[in-house]
């Protein structure tokens, strides 16, 4: 009897088990982050560049205050990233490491996706360093990739080369 | 008995408990940290007064908890100053001694609350060293009347008068002493319990310490009163000891003689004369009268202050922050908006806009300076650690050495308070382990013994200094000569050049010390050019002064905040940078600046020194392609001896920057301490002008 519940509650939860995201495209192609990790999506505004930061760090911006870092994620995901449009958007979200921002090509929509709908990654691209995907959703007319926040991120600071310089010439 | 430590420690309190807990401990182990390096020789009574008061305080509220170890320490430490405060033991050396390596074991076992893991501290050796103190000195006085502990209990009038009118009536006047076990795991409620024993019997007329406090739960070990009771001393004996956790009763009947004194009584006291004279050996400047006052500071302070919340004020200095930001972008969309108003002929509703504005402005000015304020403590908390190290410290190295301190009140940023802490006590070790002589060597210069280190702080300006002044042999500059040559840092003829001034300062090199023995003291001359640096990532200076034969002096200068920053911004290939204004020497335009090419490395000759030039973007990592104009301006930075030219390509005038941290995620932030939101709403960067200079100018020499 328990066990039959038990099993019954497992493979119900299965099905409701929906995907709540904010999709937005990246160049041809559409990505979904998790709802509850969006902050706020606000227009292209003035990113002050950080000289000898990675590539795909845009800079920092000043969110109301705050100073935020913004990383272009059409670079990170390897897509074409083509000039800002009116429909670029900076899509702020809330990681382990604090507020960042993404540069993304248009917030398309907000949508619940049903779990059935979600295939793992592997099952139809295998990119070696992917760390991001977390699945790909059917929807009727694309594909939309899952993201996980935390693997789209860079590894915090520490990473950062030392430099090593000689001794003073005198020594 | 097998070792705890490691093990989990289970304690008597809730998360909120824990931080009052440790509040309260941390502010009386302050106390017994200052106080107890004052106990050595006849201390003033008010003195033994305050310290004997916060080991109880501690050992009541460690009971409370239940953290046994803790309580039966305090309890052994207790019980020595009781001794002392009565005078029956004098505090010798060994006492303090004694004293002190307890109160280092408590600051452990008091941390144990917080991280409920057993430390593996053994209090029973320290507790033992204690007893044998006490016992060391012989018995204990016998003269004049004893009562248990010996304390003396002030009777009111009322009481006395309550007293002597029983008595008439055929009651006995007795002063019952209890104690309760420091092990005991409930001893509020067990001294509520014996005070319903002793009402139940009598009439108490007065109860040390209050009834109030008893009642309210005050977790006090020893409860003393004087009642009026009609039964016998062996009755209340035992009507009181049925109390649980009850170790000892004393009841004592007080005569009627004793309570005949004109206005009030004073109940049996064994404590001796004599605490009244002569002068400890460690002193802080000021009379006696001074400590007494700052020793009770707390308690009328506590009337009038609250506690706030660290994050809470940082929060409010942010938000405050960004009100100072708006204030000047409303400035400059007032200025946009006003011409439009005044071409529409709505020069009232200017008018209003302006003063608005203006008013907004002044209210946010004051506010970002109140709030700056009530971040602000006084270096007191810094300086109150000092005079225990300067005790260790002198003891090891055989020296005597009095500490004196002035300013104490001066207030700086709490960021600060944390940051200056460290280096501050390198610079008084090597005041005492390099500076001061040992008593032999004084002697045969002609100068006291004991020899005299300084501290004191104060304000000037937007700036606090901190200096410490020594009377010991002053810098040997003829050893620092020689030591920068055999290390190959200058050359002779630079060595000899350079005046004695500038000689005093190389104590801040790296790698150089010219103690003539390593002590384990003050290290290996890493020392003070960690001080500097420390000191220099606070946007600080350091110098240092000195006098053969007569001692030393250093002064650090430390701004008043760290939260914002004076700047002289630039551009440099479009980037806005704003360079801290400490380290700024000189800003010229190249036309101006006499540039030399030597072996293909641009060069600046700015008076007698040769600087190398850099380019600022390049030197931050920015590979962008460059605009027209760059380069046209140079500014000249230093950090430490080193120093450098920066070119850019406009000067932007000063101003005061709000630092903000990058984070983390943005990868290399190497040359760069932060970020700063301009009048326009974007974003400027802070130049870590410390780490660029002392690579590039590695860089250009090499």
């Amino acid at each position: 009897m328990a066990t039959k519940t038990e099993s019954v509650i497992e493979s119900s939860s299965q099905h409701s088990r929906e995907e709540h995201v904010v999709i937005f495209r990246l160049a041809e192609e559409f990505y979904a982050l998790d709802i509850q990790t969006v902050q706020e999506i606000v227009r292209m505004q003035t990113i002050t560049s950080i000289p000898g930061s990675d590539f795909w760090v845009e800079g920092i911006t000043n969110l109301r205050g705050r100073v935020v870092p913004v990383i272009d994620l059409r670079k990170r995901c390897g897509v074409n990233a083509g000039d800002h449009s009116p429909e670029t958007r900076i899509v702020v979200v809330s990681s382990a490491t604090g507020m960042v921002g993404f540069i993304v090509d248009a917030v398309s929509e907000v949508m619940r996706i049903p779990g059935e709908q979600v295939e793992p990654p592997s099952a139809i691209v295998s990119v070696p360093e992917n760390t991001y995907l977390r699945g790909i959703a059917k929807l009727d007319d694309r594909l939309v990739s899952l993201m996980d926040l935390e693997g789209v991120l860079p590894r915090a600071a520490g990473a950062a080369e030392e430099f090593e310089f000689a001794a003073a010439a005198a020594a | 008995m097998a070792t705890t430590r490691g093990q989990h420690l289970q304690f008597d309190l809730d998360d909120d408990d824990v931080k009052l807990f440790c509040e309260e401990a941390d502010e009386q182990i302050e106390l017994l940290d200052t106080y107890l390096v004052q106990l050595e020789g006849e201390p003033e009574a008010d003195l033994v007064q305050q310290i004997f008061r916060a080991a109880h305080t501690l050992k009541g509220s460690s009971a409370t908890i239940g953290h046994k170890k803790m309580a039966s320490l305090t309890h052994a430490m207790e019980t020595v100053l009781d001794a002392v405060r009565q005078g029956r033991r004098t505090p010798t050396s060994e006492v303090v001694d004694a004293l002190l390596a307890g109160l280092d074991a408590l600051r452990i076992l008091a941390n144990e609350v917080i991280t409920r893991i057993d430390s593996g501290v053994e209090t029973s050796g320290l507790e033992a060293d204690l007893h044998a103190v006490l016992e060391a000195d012989g018995p204990e006085a016998s003269s004049g009347p004893t009562v248990a502990g010996g304390t003396t209990y002030q009777l009111s009038e009322t009481s006395v008068s309550a007293a002597l009118a029983g008595i008439g009536q055929g009651s006995s006047c007795y002063l019952v002493e209890v104690q309760i076990d420091p092990n005991s795991q409930l001893p509020s409620i067990r001294g509520f319990q014996v005070l319903q024993e002793i009402d139940a019997l009598g009439i108490a007329l007065q109860t040390w310490p209050d009834r109030d406090l008893i009642e309210a739960g005050a977790a006090e070990l020893s409860i003393t009163a004087a009642i009026l009771s009609k039964e016998s001393d062996e009755q209340l004996q035992a009507a009181v000891r049925v109390v649980s956790d009850v170790s000892s009763v004393s009841v004592q009947v007080i005569a009627v003689e004793q309570l005949d004194h004109p206005i009030a009584a004073s109940v049996t006291s064994a404590a001796k004369a004599g605490f009244d004279s002569g002068r400890p050996q460690l002193a802080l400047v000021g009379s006696p009268a001074v400590v007494n006052d700052t020793a009770r500071a707390p308690k009328k302070a506590a009337t009038q202050s609250v506690r706030i919340d660290v994050e809470r004020l940082d929060g409010l200095m942010n938000l405050v922050g960004e009100l100072v930001i708006d204030r000047t972008r409303l400035q400059q969309i007032r200025e946009q908006l006003s011409a439009v108003l005044k071409k529409a002929n709505l020069t009232e509703l200017e008018e209003n806009f302006e003063e608005t504005t203006a008013h907004l402005a002044r209210v946010t000015d004051e506010l970002q300076e109140q709030i700056m304020r009530s971040r602000m403590l006084p270096v007191k908390s810094v300086l109150t650690r000092l005079p225990r190290l300067v005790r260790d410290v002198a003891t090891k190295c055989g020296k005597r050495v009095e500490l004196l301190t002035a300013g104490e009140e001066t207030e700086l940023d709490r960021s600060v308070i944390e940051e200056i802490s460290d280096p501050l006590v390198h610079i008084l070790r090597n005041a005492v382990d390099h500076g001061i002589e040992t008593p032999e060597e004084r002697r045969a210069a002609g100068k006291p013994e004991t020899g005299t280190v300084t501290v004191t702080a104060w304000n000037q300006e937007t700036f606090i200094y901190l200096s410490v002044k020594d009377d010991g042999k002053g810098i040997d500059t003829r050893t620092l000569r020689t030591k920068v040559v055999e290390k190959g840092i200058m050359s002779r003829e630079a060595a000899e050049s350079a005046t004695e001034e500038q000689v005093v300062q190389w104590i801040f090199m790296a790698g150089l010390s010219t103690a003539k023995t390593l002590s384990d003291v003050s290290g290996r001359g890493v020392g003070m050019d960690i001080v500097r640096t420390n000191i220099e990532r606070l946007n600080g200076q350091v110098k240092v002064r000195s006098t053969p034969g007569k001692g030393s002096e250093v002064i650090i200068q430390l701004p008043l905040t760290l939260a914002t920053t004076k700047a002289l911004m630039v551009m440099a290939n479009s980037t806005v940078y704003a360079i801290p204004l400490v380290s700024v020497t000189e800003a010229l335009a190249d036309h101006e600046a006499d540039i030399h090419s030597v072996n293909g490395v641009k060069t600046l000759r700015l008076r007698s020194r040769l600087l190398p030039m850099i380019d600022l973007a390049n030197a931050l990592g920015d590979s962008r392609p460059r605009s027209i104009e760059a380069g046209r301006f140079v500014v000249a930075a230093r950090h430490g001896e080193r120093q450098v030219a920066f070119t850019v390509d406009r000067l932007l005038g000063e101003q005061d920057v709000v630092v903000k941290s990058i984070g983390d995620l943005v990868g290399n932030r190497k040359g760069l301490t932060g970020a700063t939101i301009l009048g326009d709403g974007t974003l400027g960067l802070i130049v870590d002008t410390a780490s660029l200079v002392t690579d590039q100018a590695i860089l250009a020499s090499a």
